[in-house]
């Protein structure tokens, strides 16, 4: 290691190459769930790590346990990463994109209570209230409902927005 | 798979150009010193130090809980630094909990003399805002030198590594503070100074992981292409 730091690619090649099997035994007994191609990964990652910080190595110290550290380190980073990763995503074996399934079948963006939406859409003031209409209930473009309504995008665009944040403040507050 | 394991390894020898080994975290201490004590003393200096200065040398107090800002300061820079180490003695970061302690212990036994000299009145706490901007203005050469030196190493615990580099600008900022803040009220000190120390290190800690992360390190480059 000492070589390589200073700047001997021979004797650089030579040592990853050594260390290249400890590596992958190491992860592989730490980590014995893992897909050998997930392991390769790994140990690609340590590798990488290891020349990023190889300055970091005290030639009058043992390479062993320096080494360790950052194969560690890098393990329990690829851990946290995944758990994130699987903290995020939804497994599903087959999506519901037929209407033979249960699942298409739900409105999942549907109101609960047409009653009390119908109600806060007529309490709101015109501008937004016509947005709302033109834009969400027909579902026009914003051209249409521009040459439509007389209204500019932009003025169609804020109505909107505040139409709806007011509905959503509405709905809520009177569930 | 090997096979691209084999040409990342080419590819990182043929990228090995000689680097410049990090020194032990004593002389890394050393060197940022070097730099944040010449500002601290430049910016001491600029303000004007208290008037009673002289007068302030001689009080036991005063200068115990000066000795333990700074060792703090120099504590945790010897502890950031050596976080940075993989395969650190995990001893370091004894040091900075220690001279922390003390710290601690000096402005808590100041607390108890002024309740028993003043009484209540020697606990009041009042609003002093001065603290934190003053102790971030002499603190912030001290944390840029920090955070340029500890991305040198391995980022290998970024929150802890952070919060020790923040605490030791912090606990040097507040050192620099007390030569031209007069404010000796231990509550007060703990309070609004320590308080401030305690924030920015916290803050400090909290936004490790996005100056020392590994991602930043080694970036996408020397991957062999998947396929």
């Amino acid at each position: 290691m000492k070589s390589a730091q200073d700047g001997d690619g021979s004797a650089y090649v030579a040592l990853l190459k050594d260390i290249t099997p400890w590596v992958r035994q190491m992860l592989r007994h730490r980590r014995r769930f893992l897909q050998p191609q997930d392991i390769e990964d790994l140990v690609q990652d340590v590798l990488l790590s290891l020349h990023a910080v190889r300055a970091t190595y005290d030639p009058k110290r043992p390479f062993l346990p320096w080494l360790a550290a950052i194969a560690g380190n890098r393990l329990a980073d690829g851990a946290r990463r995944y758990a994130r990763r699987a903290a995020n995503e939804v497994a599903v074996e087959n999506l519901p994109v037929t209407f033979a399934d249960e699942g298409a079948k739900m409105p999942m963006d549907a109101y609960g209570d047409p009653e009390a939406l119908r109600h806060a859409i007529e309490a709101l003031p015109p501008g937004q209230r016509q947005a709302v209409e033109m834009l969400k209930l027909r579902e026009l473009s914003l051209k249409e409902a521009a040459r439509e309504s007389g209204m500019g995008v932009g003025a169609l665009k804020v109505a909107v927005h505040r139409g709806i944040r007011a509905l959503r403040k509405a709905l809520s507050t009177n569930p | 798979m090997t096979e691209k394991t084999d040409t990342l390894i080419q590819r990182l020898a043929e990228s090995s150009a000689p680097v410049r080994r990090l020194r032990a975290p004593w002389w890394r201490t050393i060197f940022w010193l070097g730099i944040a004590v010449p500002y601290v003393a430049l910016v001491v200096y600029v303000v004007s130090p208290r008037s009673d200065l002289i007068a302030k040398m001689s009080n036991s107090q005063f200068v115990i809980e000066q000795i333990a800002a700074l060792a703090t300061g120099i504590a945790a820079a010897v502890a950031a630094f050596a976080t940075t180490i993989p395969g650190f003695s995990r001893k370091f970061l004894l040091l900075p909990a220690f001279t922390l302690a003390v710290w601690l212990g000096s402005l808590g036994h100041g607390c108890v003399q002024d309740w028993i000299r003043l009484g209540p009145e020697g606990l009041s706490l009042r609003p002093d805002w001065f603290c934190f901007p003053s102790i971030v203005l002499v603190g912030a050469v001290p944390a840029i030198a920090m955070a340029v030196m500890v991305r040198r190493g391995a980022p290998l615990t970024p929150h802890l590594t952070a919060a020790l580099g923040g605490l030791a600008a912090a606990g040097l900022g507040n050192f620099g503070l007390r030569f031209f803040h007069p404010q000796d009220a231990s509550l007060m000190v703990l309070v609004w100074q320590f308080g401030t120390v305690f924030v920015l290190s916290a803050l400090a800690g909290w936004a490790g992981r996005y100056f020392l992360s590994w991602r930043a390190l080694i970036g996408g480059s020397h991957r062999p292409a998947v396929g």
